[in-house]
Parts: structure tokens; C-alpha cells; sequence
């Protein structure tokens, strides 16, 4: 097991220079190796995307033909296009409200002096280790009691407050300077004029990772869904992309197709926002 | 002084903020809790109580749960649900190893010109594969080495940050997508697994038909001397920590179990009646614990910086799987050869009681090793003072002992974090999979307890059951934090 590398020493001879590089370039040809494994599945997927009904029945990898009619047939064979708008809209709701929630309550513990407020932060943060199984079946009566079953309110109210997210944020708002808040009150702001002009155009960085953390729980999400909806039009695309693996039939080739037009939204947002989402990681893990 | 005026003032504008989260809290989390806490004593049914069918429901005691513990599926259930867990060592030293890695593939720009040439050989190669076996099957090697190639070159000219991106893909995209992937990778008949396996373990076969007859000793004894210096090594560590009092003792105590416990679950496997067996274990935890104890400290000093409790826990549940795979050679080894005669077939994974669970702990170290965890080892190996190294340098230390005495300790809150958030997650999962990949199946070898709960909660309807059971997942969760709390994060001091 090695580490990080010794402190800079003098590189005197070629022969040294090209040993150093040789390791090097195997460090990085194991590298490849390793992300090769890590994409192999996915080549797999995108390939059977492309085989005929009776060719995904064969293990060979590559298709005979390419057929790129696989993906307007999974178009027409299932509301696909239905199914993505509905997991986009609910996430999104879902997105929006939890990040406004979130900033409203990290302000609270983050920015305003109250008394009591670090006990009421413990015993919120508390309240992500309660295991979510355990609110489920009630939650789910409480959404029968009031009708909400097969409605997307029903999808999104719950997931709308978030612990987590509230943690999140408070971190980063207790970056940013005091002084700022106290220059604006001293100019005669409400604390909702600081929460809105003053902390929440700093701490965007963070309002974007928890953007990013919350949408894409929601788009993956699975089994709330699975209970609550019961009408066809209204799925999300990963209960919807059931209907190609169901007792009923199996068509792999199509679902390997609708499952790559799910999963390449994700690779493209997180290609882009992986930066933020690196960092938004590493600051949610810093103990409170 | 503040009036008590403006101290209301200042309550009432904190908790207005937090008025939209207290609402949530107590819609979605507080009263489902209460609710929960009593639906588990009582007989409620969904199909006897619900809007529809108002039948009074009946006030039972603790029935549910003397029938949740009286009822061995039960027990099968939480069984499998920690054998689960017995991953996550693997995960963890998958994320700390890809992040080692990742730290020292660092920009170096000489190596440029001999990543295109490697990266052009690579290419060239596949090529040629591609001509010499026809278009069809070799076509994918040709892809392989694409990626591979593109891959490297782009790792030299990034610093690696390709490599990053590339190991988090399968944890930014896990969901059913991912699972549904899986299901299908696992196939024995259509899947690409069995098709690469089957050739190898055909020729692994004839390779042990083919050896001469020391090897049904051979594999045994090896197996046997590898399992004795693993645990021999993991001892040496525990007789290290002893001093750190009470962490250190409670470390001791544990790491001694999980050595000797593969022995006695070996011994009941083996027809062993089960309290012999458990006796056995006992005795022999005390006895070594107390020889340990009794030697004198001769195997060097006790490393300054104190390692986190959990990460000595992580180690010695990685080392479980390890001891029991070893016991195993000793015990299959001398029939190997019978069973090579008869032909090595590959597994039906999924299909198969024993094979579903180690399929599926494949699958969750490929998303789990590039997860978030990586990227908090990352952070957590950057935030490491250089000048501990340069000290561990100057008293001579080797690579080995420059991650043991240095790194491994200085993670340990990372480690701590991760351990924590990986028992809770750990205890609760299950579901997606089970639902997408195998119901459960086969026979219930993949029914966790969260799989347990949606079933009695959502099919057969069993609300009370289910509350129940949910109620035990709770309890566990709790008491493991609390203990994780309470001793993990010892020497861990921020």
C-alpha cells in the first residue's frame, strides 16, 4: 500500500527520469483499467440498446446490425416521453421546494441569535438518523386519509423538508461574514430583506449542490412512487421502465435503450456540475 | 439587558423562518412516528381498516412482536440483511484505494508523449484484433481499447480528474436503472458474466484435472497457512491498541470475536450441536484475550496517533469474509479435483440461494467504491499535514508503515463518518434491489428486512406486523449509533 508522494526530490539521471515515467504511465494505464471496469457495464447497456429482440437473447456483446429504431420504438411502445416529463416536473417541484425550505431554516440557525436555537438544530439533525422505514406506512395512510394516493401533491409534499439539506446549507451560510448581515441592519433591512438580498445571493454555490443532490434523488426515485401511483400516465420513468421487465415480458433490448436515454441526462449534468457537487460533498460531511 | 420584549421578538423570527420545516416535521415525521409506534401493538390490516372497511381495530400487546421473533423467517431476514452489510469493509477499502490512487496520479507532463504512444499502441492493437477476428465479436475489444485509450490520454492531460469522474459514474447513476443493468449482466444464459466466465472456469478446470495429486493437499494447507497470518497479523494490531484503555480494550475484545467467530460458525456447520459450538467460542475469546493480555508488549511501540475505534472495526469485519473464504479452501480444497472431473459450471447468480447475495455485494462495491466516500477520502487524504510524512520519511518508515502510522489514523474521522452513514444506510437497504432484481428471492435469500417491511406494509396488507418490524429495524439503528458513538470515534478528536 503506498501514498501520497515524498516531498519534491532532485531527478538526476535519464535512466532515473525514465523509470519515474515508466511508473507513472503504469499508474495511469491502471487507471484506465479501472475506469474500464467501472464503464464496462454501461458499454454493455449502450450495445444491447441496439440488438434486435431475438439478438438480446445472445451473450455476444455487439449487435449484427445497429438498429437506432430501438429508441423511437420505445417512444411508441410506452409513454416514455410522458413518464420522463413526469419524473422532470416532480423532481423539480420537489427540488425547488426543499432548496427554499432548507434556506429558510439554515437562515434561522445559521444567521438569527435565538434562544434555544442550537438545541432545536440538535434534535433536527437528530432526526436524520430516524430510519425512514419507519414513518412509511404511516405516511402512506396519512395520504389515503387525504386523498392524496395517485396525485403528484402526494409525491411531492413529503420530500419537500429535508434534514439534510438544512445541514447543508446552514454549513455555508456560516461562511459567510457576519459583518454583512450587520451592515445591512444597521441600513435599516428586515431579516428577510437579509435572508433574500444578502444571504442567499452568497451562498448560491451551496443552493446549487443541494439543487443537484435533491434532483437527482427524486428523478431516481423509486419506491414511493411505486406505492402511491396507481394510474399509468402519471408514473415516473423508473417505475415505468418496469413494464419492460415485468412478469408479462421481457424486452431487453428496449429496455437497455429506454434505460440509456434515462441514465445520459444524468452523465451529462454531472460531467458539468461535478465541481460543485464535489465540494458541496465535502462540506455536508464536515461534523456540525 | 434585552427586554424580555425583544427576546420573544427574536424566538418568534427565528422559528417564523423555520415555519415551513416545523409544519413538514410534524406532517411527515412526528405524527407518522407516533402513529407507527402505535400501529405496531395493534392487529391493524389494510384490508379490514382503511376508508372503505371500518372494522374497530383490536389493541394486541406485544403479539406482534413476540410473532415477529417467534417466526424464523424473521430471524432469516435480519441475517440477511447483516450479511449484507458485511460489504461494506470492501466498500470502504475500495473508496480508500481508488482515492490513494487517484492522489498520486498527479499532472506530470512529461509523461505525456508516452501516454499518446501507449494510447496508440492500445489503439493499433484493438485494430488489429478487429481485422483478424472479423467485424462482429472483436468489435468490442476495439471499443474496450477505445475507452481505455481515450481514458489515459485524457487522464495524463487532466491530472486524473477523468479517472475521478469515470469511478463516480456508477454511483451518480445507481438507481433501478443501474439494478435492471445488473439483473441483466448476472443472466446465465444471455448475460455477458457467465459468457466470459465460462471458458476460464472450464479451463481452470482442466488445469486441476491435469495437476498432480499434492494439489488436493496443496490448496488446503495454503489456504489454511494464509487464514492462521491474517488473524495472527490482526492480533499483533489488537495487542497494539490495548493500552488505549477503554477503546483500545473494547477494539481487543471485538477483533478476538470476529477472529474466532468464522470458527465456531464452522464448527456448527460441521454438525457441531449450536451451544457447544457458541461455548466453544466463548472459552476461546476469553483465552485468547486473556493470552494476549498477558504478553508482554514486545512488538514495538503503540503508534502516538490513535486510529478511531470504527476504522478497527472496519478492518476486522473485512477480515470475516477473508478467514471464512480460507476456512473454506481448507474444507473444499481436497475435493476440488472430484469436482473439477465433473466440470466446473459458472454460477446462476441471481438464481441461486448461496450466489445471490455475494452477486449482489458485487454489484454494490462497483457503485459503492467511487462514491461519495471517495471523494470524502480525497478530501480527507489532502487535508493530511505533509510534515507528518516528512517525519515518518526521516525515521525511515516504508510505504507499509507510512499508511498504517500515518494515514490510516489521520482518516479516522473520515472513517468514523463513513462506518456511521454506512450501518444506517446499510440496516435500512435492500429494497430497490430485491424489488427490481429478485422479489426477494430466491427462497427469501435476498429479503432484507426494508423488503420485509414493504411486503407485510404493502401486499399482504399486515400494517401491525410491518410497524413492528420497522420498530426493530429502529431500535437497531439506534443502539448501533449509540455504541458507534459512544466508542467509534475514541481518538478521533475533531
Amino acid at each position: 500500500m503506498t501514498d501520497l508522494p515524498s516531498p519534491a526530490k532532485p531527478v538526476p539521471s535519464l535512466a532515473a527520469r525514465l523509470r519515474a515515467a515508466a511508473g507513472g504511465l503504469g499508474l495511469h494505464g491502471l487507471m484506465a483499467v479501472l475506469s474500464l471496469a467501472m464503464v464496462g457495464p454501461f458499454v454493455w447497456m449502450l450495445l444491447t440498446s441496439f440488438k434486435s429482440y431475438a439478438e438480446a437473447a445472445d451473450p455476444a456483446w455487439m449487435p449484427e446490425t445497429f438498429l437506432w429504431g430501438n429508441y423511437p420504438e420505445v417512444l411508441r411502445v410506452i409513454p416514455f416521453a410522458r413518464f420522463t416529463l413526469n419524473s422532470l416536473m416532480i423532481a423539480g417541484w420537489v427540488t425547488l421546494l426543499q432548496v427554499f425550505t432548507s434556506a429558510l431554516a439554515a437562515f434561522s440557525f445559521a444567521r438569527l441569535e435565538w434562544p434555544g436555537r442550537d438545541r432545536v438544530f440538535f434534535l433536527y439533525l437528530g432526526t436524520m438518523m430516524l430510519p425512514g422505514l419507519v414513518m412509511l406506512i404511516p405516511t402512506f395512510q396519512i395520504m389515503v386519509r387525504f386523498g392524496l394516493v395517485d396525485t403528484y401533491l402526494g409525491l411531492i409534499l413529503p420530500a419537500a423538508f429535508s434534514a439534510f439539506g438544512t445541514f447543508l446549507l446552514r454549513q455555508f451560510m456560516l461562511g459567510i461574514p457576519k459583518a454583512l448581515d450587520e451592515a445591512a441592519e444597521i441600513d435599516g433591512a428586515s431579516k428577510w430583506r437579509i435572508f433574500w438580498d444578502v444571504v442567499l445571493p452568497l451562498c448560491r454555490p451551496g443552493l446549487v449542490t443541494l439543487a443537484i443532490f435533491t434532483f437527482m434523488g427524486n428523478y431516481h426515485s423509486f419506491f414511493w412512487p411505486l406505492v402511491m401511483m396507481k394510474t399509468v400516465d402519471k408514473f415516473p420513468l423508473p417505475v415505468g421502465l418496469m413494464f419492460f421487465d415485468s412478469e408479462r415480458g421481457q424486452a431487453t433490448h428496449l429496455l437497455m435503450a429506454g434505460v440509456t436515454m434515462s441514465v445520459v441526462p444524468l452523465i451529462v449534468l454531472f460531467v458539468f456540475m461535478q465541481r460543485q457537487l464535489i465540494r458541496g460533498i465535502q462540506i455536508g460531511a464536515v461534523k456540525g | 439587558m434585552r427586554s424580555s420584549r425583544s427576546q420573544t421578538r427574536r424566538v418568534l423570527t427565528g422559528l417564523g423562518f423555520l415555519l415551513p420545516n416545523i409544519l413538514g416535521f410534524l406532517a411527515f415525521t412526528l405524527v407518522p412516528l407516533v402513529l407507527s409506534f402505535g400501529m405496531a401493538f395493534t392487529d391493524m390490516d389494510f384490508f379490514r381498516h382503511n376508508p372503505f372497511r371500518d372494522e374497530p381495530i383490536r389493541f394486541v400487546g406485544l403479539e406482534n412482536f413476540a410473532w415477529l421473533f417467534g417466526h424464523p423467517e424473521f430471524w432469516h431476514y435480519l441475517r440477511n440483511t447483516f450479511f449484507l452489510m458485511l460489504g461494506l469493509p470492501f466498500a470502504i477499502a475500495g473508496s480508500l484505494g481508488a482515492a490513494l490512487l487517484l492522489t498520486r496520479v498527479g499532472k506530470r507532463p512529461g509523461l505525456i508523449p508516452g501516454a499518446l504512444v501507449l494510447a496508440t499502441l492500445i489503439l493499433t492493437g484493438s485494430l488489429l484484433a478487429l481485422r483478424a477476428a472479423g467485424m462482429s465479436e472483436a468489435g468490442v475489444w476495439f471499443i474496450f481499447g477505445l475507452t481505455a485509450a481515450t481514458a489515459l490520454v485524457a487522464g495524463v492531460f487532466t491530472g486524473g480528474t477523468i479517472y475521478r469522474t469515470l469511478f463516480y459514474l456508477p454511483h451518480f447513476t445507481s438507481g433501478v436503472a443501474t439494478f435492471v443493468l445488473w439483473k441483466k449482466l448476472y443472466n446465465p444464459q444471455t448475460g455477458p458474466i457467465n459468457f466470459a466466465l465460462a471458458p476460464v472456469l472450464d479451463g481452470f478446470g482442466g488445469l486441476i484435472r491435469a495437476a498432480p495429486g499434492w494439489f488436493s493437499v496443496g490448496v488446503p494447507v495454503l489456504a489454511g497457512l494464509v487464514g492462521t497470518l491474517l488473524a495472527g497479523w490482526q492480533l499483533r494490531r489488537l495487542r497494539q491498541h490495548w493500552d488505549d484503555a477503554t477503546a483500545g480494550q473494547v477494539a481487543v475484545g471485538f477483533g478476538v470475536t470476529m477472529v474466532i467467530l468464522p470458527a465456531g460458525f464452522l464448527l456448527h456447520w460441521l454438525g457441531v450441536p449450536l451451544g457447544l459450538a457458541a461455548g466453544f467460542v466463548v472459552g476461546a475469546v476469553v483465552l485468547l484475550t486473556a493470552l494476549i493480555v498477558r504478553r508482554p508488549r514486545r512488538w514495538g511501540p503503540v503508534c502516538s496517533l490513535d486510529t478511531g475505534l470504527s476504522a478497527e472495526i472496519a478492518l476486522a469485519l473485512g477480515l470475516v469474509p477473508l478467514l471464512i473464504l480460507s476456512a473454506a479452501g481448507v474444507i473444499f480444497g481436497p475435493t476440488l479435483p472430484a469436482a473439477a472431473a465433473a466440470g466446473i459450471e459458472p454460477p446462476n447468480w441471481l438464481g441461486d440461494y448461496d450466489w445471490a447475495k455475494p452477486a449482489i455485494m458485487v454489484m454494490a462495491l462497483w457503485a459503492a467504491i467511487g462514491s461519495n466516500n471517495m471523494i470524502l477520502y480525497l478530501a480527507g487524504l489532502s487535508n493530511i499535514p505533509p510534515e507528518l510524512y516528512e517525519a515518518a520519511d526521516m525515521d525511515g518508515a516504508s510505504p507499509t508503515q507510512r499508511f498504517w502510522h500515518v494515514t490510516w489514523p489521520q482518516l479516522a474521522p473520515v472513517t468514523f463518518f463513513i462506518f456511521v452513514m454506512g450501518i444506517i444506510h446499510g440496516l435500512q437497504g435492500g429494497f430497490e434491489m430485491a424489488r427490481v432484481m429478485t422479489l426477494g428471492g430466491p427462497a427469501g435469500s435476498t429479503t432484507t428486512l426494508a423488503y420485509f417491511i414493504y411486503i407485510e406494509g404493502f401486499e399482504t396488507g399486515r400494517l401491525g406486523y410491518a410497524s413492528a418490524a420497522a420498530w426493530v429495524l429502529f431500535l437497531l439503528v439506534f443502539i448501533l449509533s449509540l455504541l458507534n458513538f459512544r466508542f467509534g470515534n475514541r481518538g478521533t478528536n475533531d
